[in-house]
Order: C-alpha cells, then sequence, then structure tokens
C-alpha cells in the first residue's frame, strides 16, 4: 500500500539535510520517512500510513539516528529540519530494524505458505531486507483460536496481527464508524468488534489494503490465488461517478480481486474504496451474465457466432431509420463518440441520447462557477452539502467531508433526506420543491467562511431551478467559494461532454412507433426512472438489439443481442464528476464470446459499410478529442495514470422538459434514495449478499399516523406514471410530508413511479 | 538526618487536617491567600522556578520550568492535571498525603492554576484508592463551602473549580500522557511527544501536568518564599522528598527528608529500624520498582538526585524497596517482568512483545529450566527494549532487571542451575 | 443497567469535561455496580448514556484492570502480588485464600457466587506488606494467614453491599 505520503521535490522552499552522508532536500514540514523515500531511501515502517492521520509511533520500526538527539528517533514523526544530519544506516540502526522485527516475529507465526499475504506482504519483505537472519525465541508462541469471520468480507486472523493499530484508525479515525476496535491491553491486545459482531460498514475492505500482514484478508479472496499468478492492472471504478482509482487483479482469465491502488490518486480516492468497488467484481461471472451473441425471433433464441450476431444487427441496422441509439450511464467515451459515429455516418440521422439526467439549464449557472477537485474538500472551512447522499451514491466523498470536519471544517446540509452525514453538523431537511428554504438557511454560514465548499446533487438540483439559482448567486458573490457537483451517472459527464442528451426526446420518438431499430448500449430502460413509459414504448420500437453484458431487462427480448465487456474487462475513458478524464483498462478479458463494445461498434460500422480509420480505443478516443471541444487536448498519454481534468465546458443540450414545475400527481411529494449495496451489481455479487439491500418506504410516525398505516406491513405507491408494493417501515425520525422510497433495487420497481426526466411526482400511499 | 514536614504538616499538627478547619488553624491557604493578594500570577511562576522544586513523581523535571512552557497566547483553556495514580511498585507516599492532608494538594493546585492562568484543575487518582478519593471528594465539598474553590474564591476575581477523576486499574496511566488520554475517556496509552502537554495536553490545551507531592509542595514554597525552600537540600536536589520505604527493614513507611542531608544507610538502619536478627541488606530498588537495583557496595549513597545518578541509579519516585540476604534477585526480577508484561500498554512493539518474552525466560529460568545462554539472550532482548520505545515504561522494565543480572550474576548463574522455586515465607516484621 | 440510570449518575458531572467522552470511565464504573461487572448490554447502555460506540466502550473498558467482563463474586479480594509484598510472603496469603476457598492458586470464583479471588499490582500500601483490598474497600494490612481467616468469616456474615463499587 501507500506506507509513505508523496512528497513535491520540485515545491518552492526546501529545506536541505544530509540522509546516509548525501545532501538531499524536501519541502518544510515533511516527515523524514517521506522525504528518505522520496530519495529512494527505504526506512522500514508498520504502523505509519499517512492517510490515516498523524504518525502514532507504535511500532518503533523506523528508527533513525539523528546528530545531536539522543538515542534513536522515529523518523515517521520527525520532520526534515535545516541541515539535519540522519542516518539510516548506522550499525546501531540496523540492530534496532532486526530487533523490531525479531520481537514482531517472536509471536508471528510462520504460516506463510497458506497465508494470502504470503508474497505481497510487507511484514515477509521488511524481514528480508531488514530482519534478522534467525530468531532466538524458543518459547510457546502466542495462541489464538484461527481465522474468525470479521464479516462476510473479511477473515482476521489474530495470531497474525502486529498490534500496527492501522485498521482500528482506520475504524475509528477515517470511516468513523466506530465498530473495529482493540480490545484489552499489552500482549493480550487484539482486533475485534464489540462481542463479535460482524464488522459492517461502507469501507470496511480498506483494512484489507492497510493490514501489513496477513491478519485481514479478503474472504471472497481467500485462497484463490498466490501472487505469481496474478497479474495487476490500474484502473477506474465504474460504480460511481467519483472515478476512485483502483487496481484489478487478475487470475485464472478473470478478475478475482480488487485493491485501491499501491499508489493512490490523492486528488480523487486517495487509495480509498467502498465495499461496492471492492466486491462488486463477481458480478462479472454472475449466472446472467451475457457470454455468447445471441439471435432472438418468435420461434426461439440462438447462440451465435459473434460474426452472424454483427451481421444480424447490421442489417436492423441497415434498413430504413430513423433509428436511435440509447447509452447508459456507464458506456464510455469511445462507445459514445462510436454511437455518434454511427448516427452521422451509415444510420444518419438516428437519435443518440443517454440514460442518465443529461444536462440540466437550471445547473448551467451552478456548473459555470469556479469548480473544486475531492481533495479541496479536505482544505474546505466549510462544506455545504446540498441535496443528495453522497455516502449512499458517491461513497468516498463521505471520507473527505469526514476529514473536512475532523480537521475543523464545518458541514451544514440541506436537502429533502436524512443521510449518514446529516449528524455532522446542522441539517436542514426540506421537502421537495422547498429546497431553497434550506440553500438559505445556509446562507449566513456560507458567507462567513473563508474557503466554502458547495457539495451540490446533480439529480436533487436538476428540479430545483430556485435553489440552483440561489446557490449559484451565493457563489458568484463569495469569494473563495468552490463547487463541486455531486454526478448521478457513472460517465454521465463523459457522455455529456461529447454533447449526448437526456432521453426525453427519443422516448418520445420512440412512442410515436417512428423509430425502426432501437439499439441499446450498456443500457437497461425499463429498469430505469421512467420504467412504465419505457417499457410501454419499447413495445413500440421495431426492433432492438442490445450491446449488454448481462442478461434481464432488454437483452431478455431484443433481436439481436451483443455481449458486451463490462468496465472492468475493457479499455476506455470515464469522466468522473469533477470533470477528470480516466482510463479504464481491462483486468481480464471478457468470458466466452463476449467483446469490448468498442470493437462491437466498430465491427457493426464496417458491416454498415462505414469503415472507421481508427481501429482502437486510443484512436478513437483521439479522435473524439479531435471533434468535441470539451475534450480537446487529451488522448491516452495525455490522461496516463492519474487522469487529466477537462478544461471546456461540455455543449448545451436540449433535453425536454427537464427543469421547474410543481410535481406531478396528487398525494405525498416522493423523495427517492439510493443505497450504496442496493443496485444491479450488489445484487448481483455473491460477494456482497451478507450486505446487500432491498427497498422499502419509509414514512415519519405522523405521517404513517394520519394515514392509518402504522400497522402495515407493505404500502402501495401510486404516482400518475405508474405503481409499486413495498414493504413499509415507520421511522420516527423521518420527517414527514413526503414519503420515502428505495430506488434502484433490482425488481423493486421505485422507477416505475418516475416520470423519464426524473422530475418530482407526487404518489398515493395505500395499505397494500 | 533531619526529618522536615513540608508536604507531611499533619504530622506536626495535632487535630485533623482532612476537616479544613483544622488546615486552616494550621496556616493552611497562607500561601493562596498572599498570592491572591499580592502577587501576579507571573510572580507565582518565578518563586516555582527559583524554589528549584523538581517534579517528585520520578521523573524529577523541574516544576518551574515545566510551568514554562505553556504558551501564554493559547485560544485554548489552560488545565492543570494532578497525578494521583500512584501505582509504582513501593511507593505510597501520595497516598498519605491525600488521606490526611488533602486541602494542601488542593491549595496547591489552586496556585499552580493561578500561575499558569487555569481555571480549572483534575486530579486523575487511581481506581483503587477509593478510600482516598472519598477523603479529597470531602475536602473538594469542603473547599468549595468556604470559598477556597469555585467562582471568585477568597474574595478575589479568581476562579478555579477542581474536578477528581477516578482511574479504574492500570499503571500506564501514571504516565503523563496515557493518563491525559485515560482523562479523556480513551484507553490510558502514551502519546508521542513532541506535542508535550504543556502545549497540547488535556482535551488539545496547555496543561500542566504534575504529581501529587509536587503540587502540595506549592503552597508551602509561595508561603514561605522560594529562598527559603531552597535553602533546604542540595542545589540541585532542593526541599524535602518523602521516601516509601518497604521490603525487609523493620518499620516500613512514608518518612519526609531534607534532600541530600541523609545516606541510604541512615535512612534503612536508623530511621526504618533496620532488619532482622540475623539478617542484613542485600539489595535496594531505590527509586520504585523501575531504577536500577542498588547492592550493599551503594548503602552511603546520599539520597538525593545526583547522588543516586553517581551511584548508577535514579531517585525515581523515592518509593525505596528492600529485600535482605534471604531474598531472592531472581525471584524479585521475575515478579518485576511479571509486573511490567502486565502493564504494558501494548502499544509499542519491543515493550509489548519483550516484556513478554522477559517473563517467559525469567519464569523458566525459576522453574529450573533454565539454560546459560538465557543469560545472553536476555540481555540481547533488553537491548532491543531499551530506549526504543515511547514512554518511560518499558525502559523502567529494563531498569531493574538489566543491573540485577550485571550486578548479581552469580545469583542468575545459580538460579540456571537449580532454579529457585521456594516461596518466600509468611513473616511480618516489625511495622 | 440502564442508559437512563447511568445518565442519572453522570449527567450532574457532566459540564465538568471539555468532551463528553471523558464520562466513560464514570459511566462504566457506576454501570458495574449493579451486577458487580458488565455485560454487553451494560456497554451498550453505557455508550447510549455517553454517545459513543458498544464498540469503543469495549475497547476502552478491556484495557482497565478493575473493570469486570466476566462476571465476579458478590466481594472481590483484591491480594497484591508485587515485590514489597512478595518480599513479605504475599504468595503464601495467596495460596492460602485459595486453597480456603477452594480456588485455583493463582485466583478465581466461587462457585456460590460469594467470593472472587485475584492477584492485584501494587496496592500502594507497601508499609502494610502482604496487602490485600476487598472490592474498593480501604486496602489491609499486613495480613496474617489467621487475618486472612477471619476476613473470610466477617465477609460471609457482612451483607452484601447495595452497590458493588470495584
Amino acid at each position: 500500500m501507500s506506507d509513505y505520503a508523496p512528497v513535491n521535490l520540485s515545491a518552492p522552499d526546501q529545506i536541505e539535510f544530509e540522509l546516509n552522508r548525501r545532501r538531499l532536500a524536501a519541502p518544510a514540514g515533511t516527515m523524514l520517512v517521506d522525504a528518505a523515500y522520496a530519495h529512494g531511501v527505504e526506512v522500514p515502517v508498520f504502523c505509519y500510513e499517512p492517510r490515516l492521520g498523524g504518525p502514532i509511533g507504535a511500532c518503533r520500526m523506523c528508527l533513525v539516528h539523528v546528530e545531536g538527539m539522543r538515542g534513536l528517533q522515529t523518523a515517521c514523526s520527525t520532520q526534515v529540519q535545516p541541515d539535519m544530519v540522519v542516518r539510516s544506516d548506522t550499525d546501531e540502526v540496523r540492530d534496532a530494524h532486526d530487533g523490531v522485527l525479531e520481537l514482531l516475529l517472536a509471536n508471528h507465526p510462520l504460516d506463510c505458505p497458506v497465508c494470502d499475504k504470503g508474497g505481497e506482504c510487507p511484514l515477509q519483505d521488511r524481514t528480508f531486507k531488514f530482519g534478522p537472519g534467525k530468531t532466538q525465541f524458543v518459547e510457546h508462541k502466542r495462541h489464538f483460536p484461527k481465522p474468525l469471520d470479521l464479516s462476510s468480507l473479511i477473515a482476521l486472523d489474530r495470531e497474525r496481527c502486529i498490534t500496527c493499530f492501522r485498521c482500528v484508525r482506520f475504524s475509528q479515525e477515517v470511516a468513523e464508524d466506530g465498530h473495529l476496535i482493540m480490545r484489552e491491553r499489552g500482549g493480550d491486545s487484539e482486533i475485534a468488534t464489540f462481542t463479535g459482531d460482524h464488522y459492517t460498514g461502507r469501507f470496511t475492505g480498506n483494512v484489507i489494503d492497510l493490514c501489513p500482514v496477513g491478519a485481514l484478508t479478503s474472504v471472497p479472496y481467500r485462497f484463490v490465488a498466490r501472487p505469481w499468478d496474478i497479474k495487476n492492472t490500474p484502473s477506474v471504478c465504474g460504480h460511481c461517478p467519483v472515478g476512485c482509482n483502483l487496481e484489478l487483479t487478475e487470475h485464472e482469465g478473470h478478475v478475482a480481486r480488487v485493491t485501491g491502488r499501491p499508489n493512490p490518486n490523492y486528488s480523487v480516492e486517495e487509495g480509498w474504496l467502498c465495499d461496492k468497488a471492492r466486491f462488486a467484481y463477481p458480478e462479472d461471472r454472475a449466472p446472467d451474465r451475457v457470454r455468447q451473441p445471441l439471435i432472438r425471433d418468435a420461434a426461439a433464441t440462438r447462440e451465435v457466432a459473434i460474426e452472424e450476431a454483427v451481421e444480424a444487427a447490421a442489417l436492423l441496422l441497415g434498413r430504413d431509420g430513423p433509428h436511435a441509439f440509447l447509452l447508459g450511464p456507464g458506456a464510455t467515451v469511445e462507445e459514445g463518440f462510436l454511437a455518434q459515429e454511427l448516427a452521422s455516418g451509415p444510420c444518419r440521422g438516428a437519435l443518440v441520447a443517454q440514460l442518465g439526467l443529461g444536462d440540466a439549464p437550471a445547473l448551467a449557472g451552478l456548473r459555470a462557477a469556479p469548480a473544486a477537485q475531492l481533495d479541496d474538500i479536505d482544505r474546505a472551512d466549510l462544506v455545504v452539502l446540498v441535496g443528495g447522499d453522497p455516502a449512499n451514491q458517491q461513497p468516498v466523498v463521505e471520507l473527505r467531508i469526514r476529514k473536512a470536519v475532523r480537521g475543523g471544517g464545518r458541514l451544514v446540509s440541506a436537502g429533502p433526506r436524512r443521510h449518514p452525514l446529516s449528524g455532522l453538523g446542522p441539517s436542514y431537511i426540506t421537502p421537495p420543491g422547498r429546497l431553497l428554504d434550506g440553500v438559505r438557511a445556509a446562507g449566513p454560514a456560507f458567507r462567513a467562511a473563508r474557503r466554502p465548499l458547495v457539495l451540490w446533487d446533480e439529480a436533487d438540483l436538476a428540479h430545483e431551478p430556485a435553489a440552483a439559482a440561489e446557490l449559484a448567486g451565493l457563489l458568484g458573490a463569495t469569494r473563495g467559494a468552490r463547487q463541486l457537483e455531486l454526478g448521478a451517472d457513472v460517465n454521465g459527464a463523459g457522455l455529456s461532454a461529447l454533447g449526448i442528451p437526456g432521453a426525453a426526446d427519443l422516448v418520445a420518438a420512440l412512442e410515436q412507433g417512428t423509430i425502426t431499430t432501437l439499439l441499446t448500449i450498456h443500457a437497461q430502460p425499463a429498469e430505469s426512472a421512467g420504467a412504465a413509459r419505457w417499457a410501454e414504448a419499447l413495445g413500440r420500437v421495431g426492433a432492438v438489439v442490445a450491446l449488454a453484458s448481462h442478461g434481464g431487462g432488454i437483452a431478455d427480448s431484443a433481436a439481436v443481442v451483443l455481449p458486451a465487456a463490462t468496465h472492468r474487462e475493457q479499455e476506455g475513458v470515464y469522466v468522473s464528476m469533477a470533470k477528470r478524464a480516466q482510463r479504464l483498462r481491462p483486468g481480464a478479458a471478457p468470458p466466452g464470446g463476449a467483446a469490448p463494445g468498442w470493437e462491437l461498434l466498430i465491427a457493426l460500422a464496417h458491416r454498415l459499410g462505414a469503415a472507421p480509420a481508427y481501429r482502437s480505443p486510443a484512436a478513437t478516443f483521439a479522435a473524439a478529442a479531435a471533434a468535441r471541444p470539451a475534450l480537446a487536448g487529451l488522448s491516452y498519454d495525455v490522461i496516463g495514470e492519474l487522469g487529466a481534468l477537462l478544461h471546456a465546458a461540455p455543449p448545451a443540450t436540449t433535453n425536454g422538459a427537464v427543469g421547474g414545475g410543481g410535481a406531478d400527481g396528487t398525494g405525498l411529494p416522493l423523495v427517492t434514495t439510493l443505497r450504496i449495496f442496493g443496485d444491479a451489481a450488489a445484487h448481483r455479487s455473491d460477494a456482497l449478499s451478507g450486505v446487500r439491500q432491498g427497498a422499502e418506504v419509509v414514512l415519519g410516525a405522523g405521517e404513517a399516523e394520519r394515514r392509518g398505516l402504522a400497522g402495515a406491513a407493505q404500502v402501495r405507491l401510486q404516482s400518475p406514471h405508474g405503481a409499486c408494493t413495498l414493504p413499509l417501515r415507520v421511522d420516527p425520525r423521518c420527517p414527514d410530508g413526503a414519503v420515502h422510497a428505495t430506488l434502484g433495487v433490482p425488481g423493486a420497481g421505485v422507477e416505475r413511479l418516475l416520470a423519464v426526466d426524473r422530475s418530482p411526482v407526487r404518489v398515493e400511499v395505500t395499505a397494500a | 538526618m533531619p526529618q522536615r514536614h513540608i508536604v507531611y504538616l499533619h504530622r506536626e499538627h495535632p487535630g485533623d487536617m482532612a476537616q479544613l478547619p483544622e488546615y486552616v488553624k494550621a496556616g493552611g491557604y497562607n500561601g493562596l491567600m498572599k498570592a491572591l493578594a499580592d502577587m501576579e500570577p507571573d510572580d507565582v511562576l518565578y518563586q516555582l522556578h527559583r524554589s528549584g522544586v523538581r517534579g517528585r513523581g520520578g521523573a524529577g523535571f523541574p516544576m518551574g520550568r515545566k510551568a514554562s512552557f505553556l504558551p501564554k497566547d493559547s485560544p485554548r483553556p489552560a488545565y492543570v492535571v494532578c497525578n494521583a495514580d500512584e501505582s509504582e511498585p513501593g511507593t505510597f507516599k501520595d497516598r498519605e498525603i491525600m488521606e490526611f492532608n488533602p486541602f494542601q494538594l488542593l491549595e496547591g493546585i489552586v496556585l499552580a492554576g493561578y500561575a499558569i492562568g487555569s481555571n480549572h484543575g483534575y486530579i486523575y487518582i487511581r481506581g483503587e484508592y477509593e478510600h482516598q478519593a472519598r477523603v479529597l471528594d470531602r475536602a473538594i465539598a469542603q473547599a468549595y463551602e468556604g470559598g477556597y474553590l469555585g467562582s471568585g474564591l477568597l474574595r478575589s476575581r479568581f476562579d478555579f473549580d477542581i474536578t477528581l477523576y477516578r482511574g479504574a486499574g492500570a499503571y500506564i496511566c501514571g504516565e503523563e500522557t496515557g493518563l491525559l488520554d485515560s482523562l479523556e475517556g480513551k484507553r490510558g496509552q502514551p502519546r508521542l511527544k513532541p506535542p508535550f502537554p504543556a502545549v497540547a495536553g488535556l482535551y488539545a490545551s496547555p496543561t500542566l501536568i504534575n504529581n501529587v507531592e509536587t503540587l502540595t509542595t506549592v503552597p508551602v514554597i509561595v508561603a514561605k518564599g522560594a529562598d527559603w525552600y531552597a535553602t533546604l537540600g542540595t542545589e540541585k536536589s532542593t526541599g524535602t522528598k518523602v521516601f516509601s520505604v518497604s521490603g525487609h527493614v523493620m518499620k516500613p513507611g512514608n518518612y519526609e527528608i531534607v534532600m541530600g542531608d541523609t545516606s541510604l544507610r541512615e535512612l534503612l538502619y536508623d530511621i526504618c529500624g533496620g532488619f532482622r536478627p540475623g539478617h542484613d541488606f542485600k539489595a535496594c530498588w531505590i527509586g520504585g520498582s523501575s531504577v536500577p537495583v542498588l547492592t550493599a557496595e551503594h548503602v552511603d549513597t546520599r539520597l538525593d538526585y545526583e547522588s543516586c545518578e553517581t551511584a548508577g541509579t535514579y531517585l525515581g519516585s523515592a518509593g525505596c524497596i528492600v529485600m535482605d540476604d534471604s531474598g531472592c534477585i531472581v525471584r524479585s526480577s521475575l515478579r518485576l517482568a511479571h509486573f511490567y508484561r502486565h502493564e504494558s500498554c501494548g502499544k509499542c512493539t519491543p515493550c509489548r512483545e519483550g516484556t513478554m518474552w522477559m517473563e517467559k525466560v525469567l519464569q523458566r529460568i525459576v522453574d529450573g529450566e533454565g539454560r546459560m545462554e538465557d543469560l545472553e539472550l536476555l540481555e540481547s532482548i533488553m537491548g532491543r527494549i531499551s530506549g526504543r520505545v515511547l514512554c518511560a515504561l518499558a525502559d523502567g522494565a529494563v531498569a531493574p532487571i538489566e543491573s540485577a543480572l550485571r550486578l548479581f550474576r552469580d545469583d542468575f548463574v545459580h538460579a540456571v542451575e537449580h532454579g529457585s522455586p521456594a516461596r518466600e515465607p509468611m513473616a511480618p516484621m516489625g511495622a | 443497567m440502564t442508559a437512563d440510570e447511568i445518565r442519572g449518575h453522570i449527567d450532574p458531572i457532566r459540564d465538568q469535561f471539555a468532551e463528553g467522552r471523558s464520562l466513560i470511565l464514570p459511566a462504566l464504573k457506576f454501570a458495574q455496580t449493579e451486577k458487580g461487572y458488565l455485560d454487553g448490554a451494560d456497554l451498550e447502555a453505557v455508550g447510549e448514556a455517553v454517545g459513543l460506540t458498544t464498540a469503543y466502550v469495549e475497547s476502552v473498558a478491556t484495557f482497565y484492570d478493575r473493570l469486570y467482563l466476566q462476571p465476579t463474586g458478590r466481594r472481590v479480594i483484591s491480594v497484591c502480588i508485587n515485590l514489597s509484598c512478595m518480599l513479605r510472603g504475599c504468595d503464601e496469603l495467596l495460596s492460602h485464600l485459595t486453597g480456603r476457598l477452594g480456588l485455583p492458586s493463582d485466583g478465581g470464583s466461587t462457585d456460590d457466587g460469594a467470593f472472587t479471588v485475584q492477584q492485584a499490582q501494587c496496592l500502594g500500601y507497601c508499609d502494610r506488606a502482604p496487602c490485600l483490598q476487598v472490592d474498593v474497600g480501604e486496602t489491609q494490612g499486613p495480613m496474617s494467614l489467621d487475618d486472612a481467616d477471619a476476613l473470610i468469616e466477617a465477609l460471609r456474615a457482612a451483607p452484601t453491599p447495595d452497590r458493588l463499587w470495584r
């Protein structure tokens, strides 16, 4: 893992010091361990982990000699000083390293051959480099019963623990879930949860990366592979628009593990991952994975060779149009651009749209305000969170907000729902349509702050133009204020940069029965907002070609199914909500006959007689960057390992009806919520089966009482667009004046209540 | 060998000094009245500095210097914390002060608060001292009633509150930063320094933390003047010091003596009544258990900081544990190793693992299963602990055992060859 | 013990601490007085009263010797085993007490739930070695074996205290 903090050796005001007789320099305030590492000298550490806060100096591994100071010093807690003379290579220092390792190993079991950490274990590596060749320990080692399941995701082997406190500090001081603790004292110290409860949370898997030994290991990856039988590939996460950088581990042809990057992207995720990012990968081998091309007619569904399927798709798209191309939120920039190229070439006149929100006019003013990156949250003295629920929707943002608050910043939140961060500061819960009140309540604090930062939720603000305008006004009037969008769609920003609008016009065209063939690209319209209307509209299309990685929904009825790679299996570019273009790199090849979407779309163009000049994702992206001003100046090389920011704004598009207006229908306003483990990916991944979340309706106690629903187990929700039935939970802390329902849970059907453009609705609630 | 009563004033007064009127009758609160009437806080600070009084908890750091480290311009409130977690083996002096002279301690805390501009003091008392805690509860209540605590105390414009906080059984909470973490509601694990408590102590605020005996000295220094105080004792060891003497002497107990005036021999033979007939001095841990052991060779050492250092040990808490020639130095070492292993907080690797290992090796030797190479092994382990940890506990674990192994090597060799399983007999002596 | 009972104990002193977390030891010590030890529900109640996770409360509670997470006897006898007491025969005292109560030589609890005998580190009464402490009463010593026998009889005859301060 990261172990050492990054050091900017080209920053101004470097301090000169001496290390092992070399004259070196590092910025003021740099810890000796980090300065040494930046200059190629490894001072070994175990407890030091700069991302967990200040050093604790517990493991005593990093002792060095500092001239003029009595005894050895911990390099993790000693800052470089002008002309400081440091030695990490004296006999005394070597004896200290050797000694600490001998003591750490005294009670450490020698079960490395069957330990998952073996081969990628800091304790092994540092023993090899700095440790004793032999031990003098002849006593019985400390014994604990062998591995304990800390949760369905993490196994704990207490015998291997070296008491570095990293995992406990993560739980207490980074995730702040407070569940992972050190029990007992001295040599009896052990990692535990409260009387053996499962360690649950949104970020638990990070302790696996943090553990410098094999004490905390991944349950889904347990005994799967040895480090020399795997290949690691740096990529980015495709589960939300934050764009966390991660590493994919390939074993026997598929992704068998996801971890934080050894070199974190400090502008994005800082090396932390949410448990969905880390444990959703088994969805790539879920039973409903589309592994072979399919052709479906009235009589039967046939598995065919890819050439035949592409041919069949080309036939459907070669007919007279107009056609329509619908991109899911997880489609890459390359896939979006190739769809656009089809629409301007062989399928001229085809409508191209994205299932995501696209460009909402109400948000233009906000988006024009000075933009922040995720690491700016750390330094904000005030974070104003407007709408949304980042803990569930853009999870890693939660850790940044907690960090800001720990550092003395304040959080003020306003929005239609309570969420896990509401308790960190004043929170104004406003009914849908009244977000302006919440923004106004936060106004005075905002104006008084020196470095305020607004985190605003795209989906919530899109339909609150008054609140969006007020917020844009506040941002414009406050010096030093910045904003960061909490995006709704994984690659919504990338598809918008191409100029791809939302789907309002496309669904209307489908309804009119004028569309000959619909090509969906990673899109599941019948499981998205406006599901009822989509289902109806899809019945009026001539034919559907589905480019999809998983079955269910449209892939079960399409005339042609092109089996597609997932975001862990293909190259491409995603643009994060902070407008950072980042590269997906395939961690493994897609299974069976499946292929990357870009490859399938290029093949389709060939078949349609319009072969593009480019044959690779890099060249496709280069063509897109040349053709779309919002992507100007970008290339795979420019994006590199850590991504590159888009500098130009995306083109404005017309989206149909997204904007103000009151809620449709009668009854209570509907507030939708999303849950981190409540989406299709979490429900497909067997690793997450122990934590996956279902859908429910939540009413405040007063509201439930008033409507005679206090005792109801199930309720039916009816909006002008559709209906669904769900279990009811009455929560006294839930504000009255709205009904809350969980969106995104496969099969729950809350999407049916919504309009395609996700505009506000009211619902009638009745006992079911 | 003059005995003086500076912190043990109660021994000179006939009344019950744990009652406020008796304390006042004995001249109590003269220091505080003088300070509030005639002295600026800096004057009090200067007196503490000039008195040369050193921390009586064990480290011996000059109190005035410690107090001067507190930043004057901190936006956060400053605190006085009294370390009443007296847990050092062989040390029981603070117990007697708190039980029989509690008001002088309270007065000292208020004065310290006045000197550093603090309005709140905490006494962290070890949980086992519940009896003394109840005495302090009553004394604090009486002090509030009498206007010696609270807002505008003694009709001045100075406010001061004292909160008594009970520990729950952990030696490490006597280490000042472990104590602060415990008082903050955390596991009492020592903190990395810097920052020192003076800068970021309790609740990350400037904090003056001192031992009971040290703070109890303050009223006398203020009332009688630093110059008077400094005439007692030696140049570097001013004033008096309470020695808690226990073990194989005829009259164990607390003895307040003027620093440097008395030798260890006088303390043991004249003041404490010497040893049982037929037995004589063998070893002594003079500053609590966390210091190198002294042998008969050192018995003429004078009792002050610098003479103890010359003899190769530390005055420490002056909890003087004495063993006669019936005792076994190897069993004693094992007992101490067991103690430090039990009390290690577990934060630093060398302490957590090393104390466990030391105990295991010593246990084998005592059980008669030792190997001659175990003596070198012990030295090796101790070499890997000493000076490589965050707080003083592990160095305290090494000091008595490393010195015993060096000074009584024959005893260890004998134990390797024959073991040393025999229990000490029940033989209450003297007292 | 319930969170409300604990609040009743700590609320009056709450404003003496800049951070509420400091109330954890007073809360734990009080919660323990009901049964003489803390079970999971007690830790939860302390967490609720102080505003901390139960896991955190457990991590603190297990750090301290005088907070008990296993059932104890109605009276807890702590025999000091540190050096000063060892030199004056505490091992004999401990073995006499445990032998008399039919306990393992290093301590334990009697089957009838009347006594727990445990080893203690230095109790600060080295001038009265060998010494022992009953619950949080004043430490007693020097203890002869006869004194120990008399103590057991006296404790058997005495009523169980209302609150089991440990």
